[in-house]
Order: structure tokens, then sequence, then C-alpha cells
């Protein structure tokens, strides 16, 4: 007893030590190991890239060029940015991370889409208590509650470093979330494309206006009336769901708008906390509590949000922009964006709030025409500003070890405002898309300039990699696969308009060969594999030559070009264990034109061609070889053709670790000859 | 199990009613108390105020000179002393001897007559007996220093609550009128060298509220005409360690309490108070909030550690 009463305090001083050191983990520490640093820019294009270092306008970049470390970098197929960062973080072709689009199906639920990077499954189990229905996960209930799981499969490349004890950091890291746990603790990292909301969503921003007279959803945003008297109106910010409940429901919280009687001021109070804006001003981040009620006998529960708001006009329509309900760094419960979990907390400390949805740069809003382009630059140039704050944290704390830092401006910027080249843009005037171009220079100014800033604060003591996972090219025409496939008697009824919500002519799939799913996947109706296959395996062959043959030879009927570069066979590309899951057809198509927006979740438009007449009109889910990325260096880029996977095995080996066989590409710094592997 | 799951949300149920009705009763009862007090202590807290943050600012002029959290440490020790020397004098300090004796007896006598159920209940009645008389006689001395460490917490939390507002620090700036006064259209911030306007004010809510931002340095006295009146307000800019008044309360006892660095606003005006909502002070020891609880253990402990040397007993 006298044993115990020692043991136990002992016990407990050496629990709080091993806590208190894990918390330490991610504090700065030098070993005296190599110094790797590696700048994602994705989208980062190479023909931008060449024709403004050409002009004097990328100094830092052409510098790096000059010493021999720039090349294009060979992309994924498809080339699309979540298959591309799961390529670069396993060192691997899809086959092996299992991820081939934005979009995967469920072929045992016959043509269920769900986000292929991460899934939310439901929990099991739960104490029914009235209307509640509450998981407990302590024994002996081990309830399981609702979770989103990480679907990305192979090894990443930093669990070779962290067995190895190379401390790594990685900050928004695409493809990685949840975040994958770290075994010895030398893993920082903060979760980046792939977070969502606090709705769950990919970003559903607020709107509230008194030209909104009900409630609804649009593209990527709820949109709510306000209706103003003596200058006073209620607002209600729509929270997560109560998951709680049988039967889920959304939590609330409201908010008071006083607007000037005469000029364009207003304030917003929502919990005790005053926000006044002019016209036009974005507030800082706010909190917001969301309480989730329990049965009366247990506390609620509070989750915690941030928000900003944007008064885009007072008079003569009332107009207020929330920005979507991001997961508070400071307070982010359950949901778990670092690896360790304490690390989002050390950055809230030293930041304060800041952006942590995947998608930072709301390009919904100015799909949807909530925001117009200057908001949209302006919410974007904030987006990167916020960054740049993290990247000085990141380097502040960085000693040695692998430093990993990703930017979405390049690409999310790209996608809007790109317009390259004398070609026609479907919806802007020649000025107008010259302009949008303009601030995409300026961008990549400004990137050569963070390029510069790296390369000053490191020199030569570290090896840096400014890399991109994709090119761009103009988006100008968008082809309905699914549409082309119904008009070519591949999909059944001829008179369908939706895979999943035609109800007037429902899709039949005794009699459905294919369909198309994602922006590049075709999916053969194989029997035995999907629930209501319809295509022997026997004829599986014939079917998919037929298809690429047909493909391969569909042209614009305004312009005459062909739309498909090249279609490619999972079954011949992709290797690994996931390879199974992939579509059998990837299509890759010529620049300017994409699979339609219907395409992507199974709908079908009238015309298997039309212009794409969204913002969003810039691309690279086209043919690979058409999109490259960059890789530029410090040192001298030796391999032939890199590309995407030569990038962990190059990594690993900066700090002597062996790649492992699933990584088949080799040092950027070694000729293809030395690192060819069998 | 339904029955135990209807048992435990008529329970919870239960509790939440109680808890709220007992929410209600006390701030019927707390009104009931503020209206009594309100004409004897703002009046009262007109002049005490004054002079207290005159002692303050004589007091903080001295510790200023050392490292904030030395200076905190100094006056909390200071103020575990005063506790002790109050006291010692205020106390019936022997009387508590003799009720702490009464206690340690019958705590005695449980623990020799354990099986005498008797004598157990009759020693438990003695301890709380004693624990009861120890009570009364702590509670005069208590009572007598509530009111002057209220005072001292006050005039330290404007040195600890809050800071300055840096030059080109963004803060809101909020007037409340009295309910019976519409907000005032015709106010009027008289332009000053502290601060520069950015939004505002904007109307609603019984208040208005400007968005402002420090300018140049140095304590500043803003002037609102409202009315025909002029009302005025102490905007303090800098980034030194300096007494900052958040607010210029009304005639509320409580909010004077709280608020002591300025007047109370004169009765009849058409404005109930003016906040500047500046910001914490960030720090773990001396910050916002954390201040108070440093205080408390700091001076606890001292006068805890010190209560042999002034042979003091409680």
């Amino acid at each position: 007893m006298r044993h115990l009463r020692v043991i136990t305090p002992v016990c407990l001083a050496a629990a709080a030590i091993a806590v208190a050191l894990s918390q330490l983990s991610c504090e700065k520490k030098s070993d005296g190991l190599s110094r790797v640093v590696v700048i994602g820019m994705d989208g980062l294009d190479p023909r931008l890239c060449e024709r403004l270092m050409d002009q004097g306008a990328l100094p830092h970049l052409a510098a790096l060029r000059d010493k021999g470390g720039y090349k294009p970098l060979g992309t994924t197929t498809p080339p699309q940015s979540p298959v591309a960062w799961a390529s670069f973080i396993t060192g691997a072709n899809p086959g092996v991370h299992g991820i081939f689009d934005f979009i995967h199906r469920d072929p045992s639920k016959q043509y269920a889409p769900y986000y292929a990077a991460a899934e939310t499954v439901d929990g099991e189990g739960g104490w029914a208590v009235g209307e509640h229905e509450i998981p407990i996960t302590l024994w002996p209930f081990q309830h399981t509650p609702t979770q989103t799981l990480l679907r990305r499969h192979g090894t990443p490349f930093w669990d070779y470093l962290d067995e190895a004890g190379v401390p790594t950091w990685f900050y928004d890291i695409p493809a990685n979330y949840p975040p994958s746990p770290s075994k010895h603790g030398h893993l920082c990292c903060l979760s980046g494309m792939g977070v969502p909301d606090l709705l769950g969503s990919y970003g559903t921003y607020q709107l509230f206006s008194e030209d909104t007279y009900v409630e609804k959803r649009d593209e990527g945003g709820l949109r709510k009336p306000l209706i103003f008297k003596d200058d006073r109106a209620g607002g209600v910010l729509t929270g997560p769901k109560n998951t709680s409940l049988v039967k889920p429901v959304d939590t609330h919280v409201g908010f008071d708008i006083y607007r000037h009687p005469t000029e364009q001021t207003a304030r917003i109070e929502v919990q005790g906390k005053t926000i006044v804006l002019k016209a036009g001003e974005w507030s800082d981040w706010c909190k917001v509590s969301f309480t989730m009620k329990m049965p009366s006998f247990l506390p609620s529960v509070h989750v915690s949000g941030i928000c900003r708001f944007y008064l885009q006009e007072v008079r003569p329509n009332f107009r207020l922009y929330v920005t979507p309900l991001n997961i508070d760094p400071s307070d982010p419960g359950d949901q778990r964006i670092t690896e360790p979990a304490a690390f989002v907390g050390k950055l809230s400390d030293a930041l304060g709030l800041f952006y942590t949805t995947g998608f930072q740069e709301d390009h919904k809003a100015l799909s949807a025409g909530t925001f117009v382009d200057e908001e949209y630059r302006e919410q974007a140039d904030y987006v990167l500003s916020e960054r740049l704050e993290l990247l000085d944290y990141a380097i502040e704390n960085y000693d040695d070890g692998l430093l990993f830092f990703y930017f979405s401006s390049t690409d999310l910027q790209a996608h809007m405002f790109w317009w390259d080249g004398d070609e026609p843009h479907p919806t802007r005037s020649r000025q107008s898309a010259a302009k949008c171009h303009g601030t995409i220079e300026a961008l990549y100014k400004r990137m050569d300039d963070i390029v510069g800033d790296v390369l000053e604060r490191f020199g030569d003591d570290a090896t840096i990699l400014v890399m991109s996972d994709h090119g761009f090219c103009n988006f100008r025409r968008q082809f309905s696969l699914n549409a082309w496939l119904r008009n070519n008697g591949y999909i059944h009824p001829p008179e369908c308009e939706s895979l999943l919500l035609d109800r007037t002519n429902p899709v039949d799939w005794s009699r459905t060969q294919a369909y198309g799913l994602g922006i590049n996947g075709l999916y053969l109706n194989l029997k035995g594999r999907e629930r209501d296959g319809s295509v022997d395996p026997a004829q599986r062959d014939r079917v998919l030559d037929e298809l690429t043959e047909k493909l391969l030879a569909v042209r614009d009927p305004v312009s005459g070009e062909p739309v498909v570069a090249r279609v490619d066979r999972a079954d011949r590309i992709y290797s690994g264990p996931s390879a199974s899951v992939a579509p059998d057809l990837i299509v890759g198509y010529h620049r300017g034109y994409r699979a339609s927006w219907a395409t992507a979740l199974g709908d079908m438009s009238e015309e298997e061609m039309t212009d794409n007449d969204s913002a969003w009109s810039a691309d690279h889910c086209v043919a690979a070889e058409l999109v490259p990325g960059v890789i530029f260096s410090n040192r001298p880029v030796l391999r032939a053709s890199p590309s995407l996977i030569d990038l962990a095995p190059t990594i690993l080996q900066e700090f002597g670790v062996e790649p492992p066989e699933t990584m088949v590409g080799g040092s950027l710094f070694e000729t293809e000859a030395v690192t060819t592997r069998d | 199990m339904d029955v135990v799951d209807s048992l435990l949300i008529f329970g919870g149920d239960a509790v939440r009613w109680v808890c709220a009705a007992l929410a209600t009763l006390f701030g019927s009862v707390w009104g009931g108390l503020d209206a009594l007090l309100n004409p004897l202590l703002s009046p009262l807290l007109a002049v005490l105020n004054p002079v207290c943050t005159a002692i303050g600012d004589v007091t903080y002029a001295i510790v200023r000179t050392l490292p904030v959290w030395v200076g905190l440490t100094l006056l909390s020790v200071l103020a575990g002393i005063a506790m002790l020397v109050i006291f010692r004098y205020m106390s019936n300090q022997t009387g508590i001897t003799r009720a702490k004796d009464q206690i340690s007896a019958n705590l005695l006598a449980i623990k020799l007559y354990r099986d005498e159920l008797r004598v157990m209940f009759r020693s438990q009645w003695g301890v709380l007996c004693g624990v009861a008389k120890l009570q009364r006689y702590v509670l005069t001395p208590v009572l007598i220093m509530l009111l002057p460490m209220m005072l001292g917490l006050a005039q330290m939390g404007m040195r600890h609550q809050w800071r300055p507002l840096q030059p080109g620090e963004r803060t809101l700036m909020k007037v409340r009128f009295d309910a019976e006064h519409a907000v005032a259209g015709q106010i009027k911030l008289e332009p000053s060298p502290g601060l520069h306007v950015e939004v505002g004010p904007v109307p609603g809510g019984g208040e208005l509220v400007w968005r402002i931002r420090g300018n140049e340095p140095g304590r500043h006295t803003l002037r609102f005409r409202v009315d025909g009146t002029v009302v005025e307000k102490e905007l303090v800019v800098g980034d030194s360690f300096e007494r900052v008044s958040a607010v210029r309360p009304g005639a509320a006892w409580a909010s004077q309490l709280l608020h002591p660095g300025e007047s109370r606003l004169p009765a009849g005006s058409p404005v109930a108070s003016i906040e500047i909502l500046y910001p914490a002070v960030d720090s773990w020891v001396y910050g916002a909030d954390y201040w108070v609880l440093y205080f408390f253990v700091v001076s606890m402990a001292s006068a805890l550690l010190l209560k042999p040397l002034f042979r003091v007993t409680f």
C-alpha cells in the first residue's frame, strides 16, 4: 500500500511529462539534419511561367531555371488535384492510393456518388432517449459516432521520415483529411484541400438580402430573406446539424442588423459581439457558437465556428454575405484538422483565427453571381495574405527536416480569371478577359516574390523545391459525356435526363452499358460488379474499344475540332491494390474542352456540346500531357522527364531514407539511368 | 428502459425549471436590493471613487517602475498583509481560538468514541456549532474588508483588465441612452486628436456605435454634444502601462463600483453610459481575468505564510 502511494504520483508525474513532451513535439528543434523545403503551388502552369520568365517578370524563378533547376513536371491521369496530390503523397500511381477523380461511386448501390478522398460514415448504435440518440463510446456501450474517414490508401512518404526520426511539417497539405496519424511523433500537419466547413460541405456561404423572398439553396450557398422594420432586421445563420437527434436538424444562431437610416453603414450584433461595417467592407473573423440540444438531463453541447461578414450593399438592396462557417482553429472540438490534434491550437495561439476549410477562395460565390470579379479578387487576396502569415510562422518555427507549404491561390484564382490567348471567351469581352488574365500574371509575380523570399531566407542551406500538381488551360466548351452516351445508345431510355434525379424517365440499368461520373471517369455497367450490371464481362474489351474509338472521333459541331485527345484504359495505366475501383476509361480532353458540369454527378443536357458560361472559365481536367505542372529547385534537375511521383523518392533520398518498392519514381537530382529500379 | 428514460427526462426538466425559477427569484431580489442600495451607494461611490483613483495613481506611480508582474505580486502581498492586520484587530481572536478548540475537541471525540452513537452525534453537532461560531467571528472582518477590497480590485482592474488603444488600432465606442430617450439623432462627437472615426455612428437598439482607430498617444477627452449638453469621456491611446477607464458609468452603483475611473454621468443626462471597447491585456499572469486569480492566490498565500508573524488566528 505504501508502495502504491509512492508509485501513483510517480506514474502521474511521468504521464504528465509524457503529455507535455507530446505537446512539444511540434516545437522546432535542431538535430543537424538536412533541410528540404517544398512549396506547393497548385496549378502553377509551365507555359505561363516560361512566358513570364522570358519577359523578365519572374526573376527568382528564372534564376532557378538558369541554374538548371526547372522542368515541366509530369502529372497524373487524370490531372485533377486530389488525384495528383495523392500521388505526390504516396509517390505512386492512383492504383495504389485509390483516388481516381473528385467523385467516386459505390457499385454495390448502383451509382451512389461520394467525395473520393474522404467519406463520412454514419454512426452505429446509440442510446435512444426521447427524440435523441446519443452515441456512448465507453464500454460496455461502445457506440460508433458518425465520423469522417480518409479514403486515400497507400503509405504517405512522411511515414518513412517519421520512422527515421526526421521532423516534418506540412501546412495545408491536400488530400489528407482527416490527417493521417503519426506513429513516432515527428509529424506536424495541418490538413488542407478536403477539410469541410462546419456544415460538412466544401464551402457553403450564406447570403442575407432584401431581394430574396424565399430561403433557397443555390450553387454553393444559402440565400435568405431579410425584412427591415425601422432599419432593423433579424437574420439566422444556419449551423451544423444536431446529430444527437434521431432525425438531425440544423442548428441556428440569430443575429440583429441595424442599418443607418441614411448612410451606407450597418451594425451586426451576434452573440454579444458588435460588428460595424461600411458597404464594401469585410469584418474580422467572428466566433459563433452553435448549441446542440441534448436531453434535458444532460448539458447541451456547443460547436464553435468562425465566419467573416461582408457588407455588400446597404441601399437600395441590403445584402450581407457570410463566409462558409469554418472550423474554429482555437476550439475545433471533435473536428480534427491537424496531427497532432493540439497543433491547431498552437497555430491559433500564434496567428489568431484563420481559414480552415479546404477550399478557402469562395469560387462558388463568383460562379453563382453573389460576388463580382472584384469582390472575389479581394476575398482571394485576403486568403493569400493569411497564408503568407502562416508561411512566416512555418519558417520561423522550422529548423531542419522537411517543411511543406501549400498555396491554393494559383489554382482557385486561375479557375476564375485565367483566359489565355486570343480565342473568344464565352461570356467576357476580350478586354475583360485580358484584364482578368492580368490578375493571374500579377499573382504569378507575387508567387515569384515569395519564392525569392524563401530563397533568401535559406540560401543554399536547404534543398528548395517549388512544384505544382498540374498546369492550366482555357475551358471554353463543355462536353456532356452522359448525353453523348445516351445519344449513342449506351444509356437507356433515350429520354432520360439524369442518372440520379430523373423520376419521369428513370435510367433503365438493365439496358445501360456505360455511364460517366466525375470529371474524367467513364464506367461500364458491368455484370457482377455493379448492382444492376448489364454488360457481360466477356464483352468488356469489345465495349471499351468501341467507346474509345467513338470518343476519339467526337468533333465539336461548331469548330469541327476534335474534343477528346486520348482515352486511357484504367487496367493498362493503373496498378496496385485499389486499381479495381477505378473508372474503366479515363477521358482526356483537348485544351479548351472538358466534361460538362452536369456530367460530374450524372446529369445530361439535351445537347452534347455547349459553351461553358460559368465564371469557372479555366480548368486542367484534360489529357495529362497537355497540362503538366512545374518543378523548380535551387539544385539542377537532372531527371529528363520528371513527374509527380518522383517527388516522394527525391525527398526520402535527401534524408538518406530508401524509398519503398511502391514508389516507382526516382530522384530529381539524378538521371533516369541512375535511379531506374526494377 | 422507457420508464428510466422518462424519469431522467422528467428529472432533467424539473432541474431546469428549478434553476430558471431560482434565476428569476435571484434577479428579483437583486433588483429590489439594487433599488434599495442605489440611493445610498451611488452618492457614496461618487465621493469615494475619485479618492481611490488618486490613491491608485500614486500607488501605481511607484510600482510602475517595476515589471508589471512584479508590481502585481508586490500589491498582492501587501493586500495579504493588510487583510491580516484588519483581521487581527477586527475579529474576535479569542472567540476564534475557542471555536477552533471546540471543533478540534469534538473531532477528537468522534475519533475516540466511534462506538458510542450518542457521543458521536453530540460531537458532530458540536463540530457544526463550532463551524457556525467560526463563521460568525470571521464574518465581521470580512464585511469590513469587503468595500475596501472591492474598491482596490476596481482600481487594479483599470490597469490589468484593459490596455490603452494603440495608435492605428481599431475598436468600437458605444453610447447608450436612457430608455425614455429615443436615440438622439443630433449627437455629435467633436474631433479629437486621439482618435480617427472610421465608421459611424450607427444607431439602433438604444445605442450609437462608432468604429474608431487610435491616433495620437495620450490621455484625451472626447466631447459629445447631445440635446444641448456636453458629455465627456476619457480615451487613452499609447503603448505604455496606463490606467484605462472602459466605461463612463451612469447612476447605477454596480457600474460605478466596477468603473471608478471617471465620474458618473450627470443625473438627467440622456446618456446612460459611454463605453470604449479597449483591448484586453494579454498575459497569463497579469492579463485580463487572470490577474484576479493571481492576486487572490498570492495574497492568500502571503496571508497564510505571514499568519504566525502577525499572531493571527483564522
